[in-house]
């Protein structure tokens, strides 16, 4: 997983060993933050360096890394997904609101899932076919999309949810790993794989590159959007599964609330630009992994919560520096 | 990056959206609850600082949010109050946001009604509002909360409960149940509120004799069960089997903390003891369980004692500037018993 992977449009086009070296610098300089920050808290948090404490980071980032893989995607086109956290919230409330009315679970989750996908695909729908700029579309969606999960389940009062099966998504474990924590890392390993490998990863790098060039070289610009964003409506639609069985009851006001400005976060400081046009989503799950460390950092050495807000903004703000791009 | 014949198509689509979006929300703001003909009452009615002595009121009651159960309770129990009274009720749903609370106070006062009734979302802030009602001669009742400004003046009276006090109460009971001896993780509210910085004194107040009652961590949470879960699961990584009690500024962090507990291992309500504030329904099934130990109660259903108070008001009774509400206490001998009646 600390396996940093890059990927240029440029680099896959012309195949260069020197231009797809230069897209793993960034990735490097998260991989160098974050040794750094493990080390620092091995030394100075008391049980940081403990298996238990291992599982635990990796559990509470699990919901932000999902989502920051599909922004991952959105962000490589040039994109943005905003509606992320309310699509989280619609799947949560759709999936307890059918489960309490005696739906089975698998179908009740199926369902969730397939409408968190829609979502995102209307999103996609809305951003390619009338070409409305991702940011307004998305946060049209942020906000009707917590009204709609706050209608699913009657005003948003909690709903609980105590099924040992959708609970075993939130609590379960593999031998030592917990199953979230399991699911993330298939997620993210086949994402590292989509975006190397495959002419999907291609086409979204070289959307997010240069559209008209993408569209005149033949590749099917609308329906390569229409799929990323689903794809990030989708994991999104996982999280909210399981944060919901996790905590076992559905919040619809508060399940995914700013989770949005996380993703980006993690996504900016793993090293892909906002511009589009290239994708790393090792950086990503590294940086995911920077921004749940920082938090845990001051809530275990019990230091006012409200400076880690500043430490974050400060390490997004070097990050977008020395990735700044290089005049040539 | 966007090409400039498309530049003014695409602006003009976005200032749109951005229109139709705001409309949106200001149209589902204000909802009109009762209906019916609004209160005209006999003629030459006189009037108590701008209030009808007889008959039916139209009140505004600008709610900060609506997004939990504490204050659904809330709202519910003014509209059951007002129907019951015969009055008509304009509710108001501010999301948690301060500025939004004070446009919709001032459109309760172009909208002329008799009586407001606000639950402050921030201390400072609300002064436009309360001026725009004073000198639309409309009274306001602070409930829940406190805003700046004079009683008999900015407002007429502040019902609700006493945070501080709440606090006391369950720094209290640790100590009569723990003999005075306790490593305690404090969960915070939301940073900022004046709800969390009274319970967090009260608390403080009432340990500070006791030498060993200690706050091995104290944290915010937000008020929120999710929160309150991940931010427990952290400290018991760093501090384990040391914490002997745990202090939540509101059951939800407390329902939260105790799913942490259960799943390393420990057991809340013996292990460590949970006590928090706000006597919410799943707080008093978890106390019922076994699983948590006592609950202050902050009583949301304040209707029915607003409602008093308007009433002596309109007599032209001096009203104090002070309501309190008489909170109880829920441990596990009276949980079973008020559960059902609980939010």
């Amino acid at each position: 997983m600390q396996q940093a992977t890059g990927i240029n449009s440029t680099a896959a086009a012309r195949g260069g060993v020197m231009s797809s070296l230069a897209a793993y610098g960034p990735t490097y300089g998260a991989l160098a933050a974050l040794v750094l920050l493990i080390v620092f808290n091995a030394i100075f948090t008391r049980n940081f360096a403990t298996p238990d404490n291992l599982w635990n980071t990796l559990l509470q980032m699990t919901p932000t890394a999902l989502v920051a893989t599909g922004m991952t995607l959105v962000i490589a086109t040039g994109g943005i997904d905003l509606s992320v956290g309310s699509v989280m919230a619609i799947a949560s409330a759709l999936a307890a609101t059918l489960i309490a009315g005696g739906t089975g679970v698998g179908v009740a989750a199926l369902l969730a899932l397939a409408v968190a996908c829609g979502c995102g695909a209307l999103n996609g729908a809305l951003i390619s076919g009338f070409r409305i700029q991702p940011i307004i579309v998305t946060l049209a969606l942020l906000i009707a999309g917590r009204g709609a999960a706050q209608v699913i389940s009657q005003g948003g009062q909690l709903i609980p949810l105590n099924n040992p099966a959708f609970g075993y998504l939130g609590r379960g474990y593999v031998g030592p790993v917990p199953a979230q924590v399991l699911i993330m890392i298939v997620v993210a390993v086949v994402a590292v794989f989509v975006m190397r490998r495959s002419s999907f990863g291609r086409y979204v790098v070289a959307v997010g590159g240069n559209e008209a060039a993408a569209r005149l070289a033949g590749i099917k610009t609308h329906r390569t959007k229409i799929t990323v964003y689903a794809i990030s409506g989708l994991l999104a639609g996982i999280a909210g599964l399981i944060e919901t069985a996790r905590l076992g009851a559905s919040d619809a006001a508060k399940v995914g609330l700013n989770i949005e400005l996380d993703a980006i976060a993690a996504v900016v400081v793993g090293g892909t630009p906002l511009t589009g046009g290239r994708a790393t989503v090792g950086g990503t799950i590294i940086g995911a992994l920077i921004m749940q460390i920082i938090s845990m950092t001051f809530i275990m050495n019990d230091i006012k919560f409200s400076w880690s807000l500043v430490l974050k903004a400060a390490i997004i703000l070097i990050a977008v520096y020395v990735q700044r791009p290089k005049v040539a | 990056m966007m090409k400039s014949s498309n530049h003014t198509r695409r602006l003009s689509t976005i200032v749109g959206i951005l229109f139709a979006l705001a409309s949106l929300t200001m149209t589902s703001c204000v909802k009109q609850e009762g209906g019916g003909v609004s209160g005209v009452s006999g003629a030459g009615a006189s009037e108590v600082a701008g209030i009808k002595k007889e008959g039916k009121l139209v009140i505004g009651f600008a709610q900060m949010e609506n997004n939990n159960p504490w204050r659904i309770a809330e709202t519910n129990s003014f509209r059951e109050e007002a129907a019951k009274r015969g009055h008509e009720i304009v509710v108001s749903d501010a999301q948690g946001d301060a500025a939004r609370q004070v446009n919709n106070v001032e459109d309760l006062v172009t909208r002329r009604v008799d009586v407001i009734m606000l639950p402050p979302r921030e201390f400072e802030g609300l002064s436009p509002a309360l001026k725009a009602a004073r000198e639309a001669k409309i009274p306001v009742f602070l409930i829940d909360r406190e805003a700046a400004g004079t009683s008999g003046e900015d407002y007429v009276a502040f019902i609700g409960s006493n945070f501080v006090q709440q606090g006391q109460r369950a720094g209290e009971w640790l100590i009569n149940k723990t003999g005075g001896k306790a490593n305690i993780v404090e969960l915070q509210g939301t940073s900022g509120a004046s709800v969390t910085r009274d319970r967090k004194q009260g608390f403080a107040d009432a340990i500070s004799k006791s030498p060993d009652m200690k706050i091995i961590a104290s944290q915010t949470a937000n008020f929120s069960r999710a929160e309150g879960q991940k931010v427990m699961e952290t400290i018991i990584q760093a501090r384990g089997k040391e914490i002997t009690a745990v202090y939540a500024h509101n059951d939800e962090m407390a329902i939260g903390a105790i799913q942490a507990l259960k799943a390393a291992g420990m057991k809340p309500g013996t292990d460590v003891l949970v006590v928090s504030v706000d006597g919410e329904k799943d707080a008093l099934k978890a106390i019922t369980a076994g699983e948590m130990n006592v609950t202050v109660e902050s009583n949301p259903r304040l209707g029915p004692l607003a409602f008093d108070t308007l009433e002596r008001f309109r007599r032209g009774e001096k009203i104090e500037p002070r309501i309190i509400i008489q909170d109880r206490l829920f441990d596990s001998s009276n949980a079973a018993q008020f559960v059902d009646e609980a939010y």
